[in-house]
């Protein structure tokens, strides 16, 4: 909608078009436009009455009703063509505008797109109103966040209030890893209706960067609408939820979808504000259900915090939870979904198709089912593997413990195999065990 | 301009009768003399007609979105005529410019305040490109903002009088100098997005000092930007929503806020009413006490943890113990033991306030009278 490269004046660009309007417009008795305004059709001043008239009957052998066809043809192509340079006549500064036109018939369409404009606003806040029952905010005490330093080019990790998604009746929450970076001992979440409760982590998924909580519940929490990944659709409208403001009325961004499938394909992109204040909580549609769960992410690193420096800019990444069935299952068991390993370094290969393997490490998840180096791997899971880009597209979606199918040319022999690779947690994952719920001793 | 003449011409001409250049040739009926004189120039205006038509038919096909965006347009311009940009001193990395509006028709311009007005002269250029000499008329250093004034007439000003408009979720423009992309009459920069929150909050200048604190209107497009303070926020129909603030950090998430400072804390500003919030000053009642001694570990803000209870005091009275997590106080969230000394200045001996700990996985609610401090 920006418009400071326009010129300031109303009139459209071509000035032979607004010379003719003024000249249709013009009051003179005898210009077309004053004769069409007494508004009966045929009531043309004198010089042209003796054309007999609008109505075409057209017979070409007729000079007459020739004329009359062509002028009727010659008015009406004018006269529609006219009316659509209207302009809006509110414009109240004296001298620059152009001669005006005053249009208050605008044709409907104009105003419509005015109308769908603040139709969306208030669909907007039906939409949260919607699903407000279903957030929560979670505050947590104690952790390294008392520590200075920079965490994702953000001075200081949020001390604040975070967000999460009720996704059971039974009080299951599911909220960004973001603000438990630094491990607090202890997290408390409210609830819709202003309750406190004590708040349990169960699973972390490191892949999605999502943390599971459990409150318990003396009655059903609602639990909100998840919208099929079928469904979305890239330009579509996304409002952004979070109460990371600290205020219990949550904040709203309007966007739009702008990618599907990002980040390995696990995430949807949006244009929508993203940032902490909004981390952990939904990116809900127009009715009201839930696309995905705000977090901060980036492709080119996997870190907890990654993707943070990205906050508000433009791009934004919420985690789809439909379809999620299986990884929800393991946060509610208490599990860790890990990022799946191979275990090796590989390179295109330069003599042909295929990843060629640089490296095997001891161990490994690749060694351990004889995969060895030098050998070239040529699909994954049916999908030829010409580029690295393909395989790691392909490993960001899988979790350690999961299986994939290799086929490869072995080295020794020359002959091509296919065989089962069970992918392991990164040989660093200790570090990254979450945190238990116990006080500090 | 040919073709306006022409079919100017053509529209004229069509009943008059020729005769330079349609002279019969030969003898004939006058009524075919006529009707041929008359046909010509029709048909050239018909064929001209369609041309014209054709050439803007794309015009016509965009037509809905063009009415729209004239409406809007038309918004967006009225509202840069009441905009200025205010250059002052630039002071090291501190940028010199800012944006501002006209606030009455004698010349007052509101603004952000900065260092940057602290120079010996201070130049507004309206949205003509016409340079005045502006003056400080007042600062307010906690809301951050300051009134100008000019010694000529503004015609073009917003109303600060109608009170604050615009709900979450409502469409709004940003318009400001940010970047200082405008230059002497161009008009200021134009952003859409929609109002975030409306909401009370604190908020972080630089090196934490203490910069904004009261009500303000977040909105997501970006105006957290250098030059962009002192820009409008309008809606759709052109109502101002605030005054786009300075470059501030939420204390809650450590991010760049963007916001308008609401119309109303502007209107009280330039009417010199007091303000609306009232702000935390000095107590004027005594220290109060709660009888809780927090474990403190060594210079370090830890979570509020009690370390041990005083005996017969407020808190042990309650049944609070050591161990327990210190969560709230009088609503307000406990994170660290920094939290709770704030807290504790605003208590009031003999006012009673709620106190929530956790012990375990439990969380313990108790009204508590603090008493004063010995």
């Amino acid at each position: 909608m920006s418009s400071f490269n326009r010129p300031a004046s109303l009139a459209p660009q071509n000035p032979e078009r607004t010379t003719t309007m003024r000249m249709i417009t013009d009051e003179s008795p005898r210009s077309p436009a004053a004769m069409r305004r007494s508004n009966e059709i045929g009531s043309w001043d004198r010089p042209c009455k003796r054309l007999g008239g609008w109505f075409p009957r057209i017979d070409p052998t007729a000079t007459k009703k020739t004329t009359t066809a062509i002028v009727v043809a010659l008015v009406l192509t004018m006269f529609g063509a006219g009316n659509c340079v209207g302009q809006s006549s509110d414009d109240a500064a004296p001298s620059a505008s152009p001669a005006a036109v005053d249009m208050h018939q605008d044709a409907p369409a104009s105003n419509d797109s005015l109308r769908a404009m603040i139709l969306t606003s208030r669909a907007a806040r039906e939409a949260v109103a919607k699903i407000r029952p279903s957030l929560v905010t979670i505050e947590s005490f104690g952790g390294v966040s008392a520590v200075q330093g920079k965490i994702g080019g953000i001075r200081k990790r949020g001390e604040g209030n975070t967000t999460g998604i009720l996704v059971s009746p039974e009080g299951h929450i599911i909220t960004s890893t973001f603000n438990f970076i630094g491990r607090p001992p202890v997290i408390t979440v409210r609830t819709w209706d202003g309750k406190r409760h004590v708040a349990k982590m169960l699973g972390r998924d490191d892949i999605r960067k999502l943390t599971m909580l459990k409150i318990d519940a003396d009655q059903p929490f609602p639990v909100p609408e998840f919208v099929p990944v079928e469904e979305l659709r890239v330009g579509q409208w996304a409002v952004s939820v979070g109460v990371g403001y600290g205020d219990t009325t949550p904040a709203v961004s309007i966007g739009i979808i702008s990618a599907l499938n990002r980040i390995g394909g696990r995430a949807v992109q949006t244009d929508a504000n993203i940032s902490p204040a909004n981390y952990g909580g939904p990116l809900i549609d127009l009715q009201g259900r839930v696309i995905g769960v705000c977090v901060p992410l980036n492709p080119q690193s996997d870190s907890l915090a990654a993707g943070v420096e990205w906050y508000d800019s433009g791009i934004g990444f919420g985690i789809p939870l439909a379809g999620g069935e299986d990884w929800i299952e393991m946060l509610k068991q208490g599990k860790r979904v890990a990022p799946g390993h191979l275990g090796i370094l590989a390179m295109a290969n330069p003599d042909g198709p295929g990843l060629f393997l640089e490296r095997v490490f001891q161990d490994s998840p690749a060694g351990k089912a004889g995969l060895l180096r030098e050998d070239i791997i040529l699909a994954v899971d049916d999908q030829t593997t010409d580029e690295l880009r393909v395989l790691k597209n392909i490993l960001g979606r899988k979790s350690a413990g999961e299986s994939i199918k290799v086929r490869y040319r072995e080295f020794a022999t020359g002959e091509e195999k296919t065989i089962e690779v069970t992918l392991g947690e990164s040989p660093e994952s200790d570090q990254n065990a979450p945190p238990g719920s116990r006080p500090p001793q | 301009m040919n073709r306006t003449q022409s079919v100017e011409t053509a529209n004229c001409r069509s009943n008059r009768r020729r005769s330079k250049p349609w002279r019969p040739i030969r003898g004939g009926r006058s009524v075919v003399h006529r009707n041929a004189t008359r046909r010509w120039p029709i048909a050239v205006c018909l064929v001209l007609a369609m041309a014209w038509t054709v050439s803007n038919s794309h015009e016509v096909a965009a037509q809905p979105t063009t009415q729209s965006e004239n409406g809007i347009q038309a918004t967006i311009d009225r509202a840069n005529r009441c905009m200025v940009k205010v250059f002052g001193a630039s002071a090291g990395r501190v940028e010199g410019y800012a944006s501002g509006f006209f606030v009455s028709d004698d010349g007052l311009i509101m603004t952000a305040q900065g260092v940057f007005l602290n120079g010996r002269e201070i130049r507004v250029l309206d949205w003509q490109g016409r340079e005045y000499k502006a003056s400080v008329i007042r600062r307010d250093r906690e809301k951050q903002l300051a009134l100008l004034k000019i010694t000529e007439s503004s015609p073009h000003y917003f109303d600060l009088s109608n009170g604050d408009v615009g709900e979450q979720g409502d469409w709004v423009i940003a318009i400001s100098n940010a970047f200082r992309v405008a230059d002497k009459d161009e008009p200021l920069s134009a952003t859409l997005g929609v109002i975030s929150l409306r909401t009370s909050m604190e908020a972080w200048l630089n090196q934490r000092d203490v910069a904004y604190r009261g009500p303000l209107v977040v909105i997501d497009p970006i105006t957290s930007n250098p030059g962009a303070a002192g820009g409008a926020v309008i809606t759709l129909d052109g109502k101002l929503v605030g005054m786009i603030g300075k470059i501030i950090e939420s204390s809650q998430t450590n991010t760049r806020l963007n916001y308008a400072v609401p119309t109303s804390v502007l209107s009280d500003f330039v009417n010199e009413r007091g303000t609306t919030e009232t702000v935390q000053a000095t107590p004027d009642h005594p220290p109060a006490d709660l009888g809780i001694v927090l474990f403190r570990h060594s210079g370090r803000d830890g979570p509020a943890y009690i370390d041990r209870v005083k005996r017969r005091s407020p808190a042990h009275r309650a049944g609070f113990r050591s161990d327990d997590l210190v969560i709230s106080i009088g609503g307000q969230t406990i994170g660290n033991t920094r939290d709770y000394d704030k807290a504790l200045e605003r208590l009031v001996p003999g006012e009673e306030v709620i106190v929530v700990v956790k012990r375990g996985n439990e969380l313990i609610r108790k009204a508590v009278v603090p008493v004063e401090k010995k």
